[in-house]
């Protein structure tokens, strides 16, 4: 792999991966630790508690009633979902305007929840075990651009000459002008961060799920899912649509076209329960998509 | 003056000039927008998928979701402001795809087939069309001279 250095490099000014929610992951993923353990620790971070509660509170979890402490939120979620909120809370400050991509924080963010619920509904379509790691998988999947916008911005021209008029798809604009894709990017701070190998994977071959080896579905599901909600044009920049279809995703995740059609509308419908979920990040306009 | 936003899956309608409509970031899915130039009645719609019998209960919710039940209610929600069919100016845009399609779901395809078949049934001419090709779109529709604007990703806002 032909790394751009000087990006390589910047990865390295990004915040380190909140050690909140390195906790929560292993408690989570723990069956003997308990709830008071779980509170505590998510107690300690006054920016995730902040935000956790207004999360929690979102149509999206399904609460029978309000709740205005961590401690009741998370008895009433279950552990799985403790965790997707407190990835969704911790996670959401990474997401700031991406110059080169022409995209707020705001709409990346909403790509980010967008592809995360995708991913959980077509797990669900495909008998997927509901595996915690295509949430963490699907919202950090575009991570690398909040690095690489300030180089897209710079060599824009180039790229844009060779999407425009030479038929380049966005990915291989970035790898033929900065040496490096902004999934790669994403598979090397996700290396940063220590994540397991299945995320660092997805995230690094969301774009070319076709290029692993091994038949893991994880990184498929990752790839078509934010390829549907770019076609639907969710938080989308300039790259919107020029992405390429690679593999047989359709054969390989045996999707036809109505289960696709259904989970569109499915995910219609989970965005809107999603919404305290998505406004988290500021910027956010109320804009119409697809 | 209104600017209304119309979002994904939903529809407006308004007889006032002094608004406009606009609707972002159209990728597979479609943009219709109808105006009466007689009475300065027009409507936009941004529906996302072609065919309601993929769920009735969806359609019933949410008829802006598919082009044939939110096709139907555009027009019918224009006819109630006092717009005729027989003058009515039919634009459409969207219905784009990602690069090398053939290897997925061709939503953007089957998007605009259902809206040409749609209105070839019910005998009504497209104006003006701009569809398919893999750039994302923002529509809008100027309710005072009945203007559409068609803006490519990237691009300027040009009249449609």
């Amino acid at each position: 792999m032909k790394i751009n250095k000087r990006i390589l490099k910047s990865i390295r000014a990004l915040p380190p991966f909140p050690v909140t929610i390195q906790k929560v992951m292993a408690l989570a993923g723990d069956p003997d630790s308990s709830l008071t353990e779980l509170a505590a620790v998510i107690r300690l971070d006054q920016a995730i508690t902040a935000n956790i509660l207004r999360i929690c509170n979102s149509a999206y979890f399904g609460l029978r009633r309000p709740v205005d402490n961590v401690g009741d939120a998370i008895l009433h979620m279950g552990k799985k979902n403790v965790l997707r909120a407190v990835m969704a809370a911790g996670l959401s400050r990474y997401f700031r305007t991406a110059r080169g991509y022409d995209v707020k924080g705001g709409d990346l963010w909403e790509h980010a929840v967008a592809v995360a619920l995708m991913a959980q509904i077509c797990a669900a379509r495909v008998s997927h075990p509901d595996d915690p790691r295509l949430f963490t998988a699907g919202v950090l999947h575009d991570i690398g651009k909040m690095v690489m916008g300030e180089f897209v911005h710079e060599a824009w021209q180039r790229i844009e000459e060779l999407t425009e008029r030479r038929q380049y798809s966005f990915l291989e604009a970035e790898e033929e002008v900065l040496g490096v894709n902004h999934a790669e990017l994403g598979g090397e701070i996700a290396l940063l961060w220590k994540f397991p190998d299945e995320i660092l994977k997805a995230i690094a071959f969301h774009h070319r799920p076709d290029l692993l080896a091994n038949g893991d579905t994880v990184p498929w599901i990752v790839y078509l899912s934010n390829q549907v909600c770019h076609v639907m044009g969710i938080g989308v920049g300039t790259d919107a649509l020029a992405y390429r279809a690679v593999g047989d995703v359709a054969g390989r995740l045996q999707l036809r076209q109505r289960d696709l059609e259904d989970m569109m509308a499915e995910l219609h419908r989970k965005l809107q329960g999603a919404r305290e979920l998505v406004q988290i990040v500021s910027e956010q306009k109320d804009n119409g998509r697809g | 003056m209104a600017e209304l936003v119309v979002g994904i899956s939903d529809l407006k309608v308004s007889n006032n000039p002094a608004d406009s409509m606009v609707t972002y970031a159209l990728g597979s899915c479609i943009a219709v927008a109808v105006y009466d130039p007689a009475v300065k009645v027009g409507g936009l719609l941004h529906y996302m998928l072609p065919d309601s019998t993929l769920d009735a209960e969806k359609a019933r919710e949410t008829p802006g979701m598919f082009a044939d039940t939110g096709i139907p209610l555009l027009f019918k929600s224009c006819y109630s402001l006092g717009a005729d069919k027989k003058r009515m100016v039919v634009k459409v845009a969207g219905g784009a795809s990602i690069l090398d399609e053939s290897n997925f779901f061709r939503i953007g395809q089957k998007n605009i087939m259902a809206m040409r078949k749609l209105f070839w049934n019910n005998n009504v001419l497209i104006d003006a069309e701009d569809t398919g090709k893999n750039c994302n779109r923002t529509v809008k529709l100027d309710l005072a001279t009945g203007k559409v604007f068609v803006k490519r990703s990237g691009g300027p806002m040009e009249e449609l």
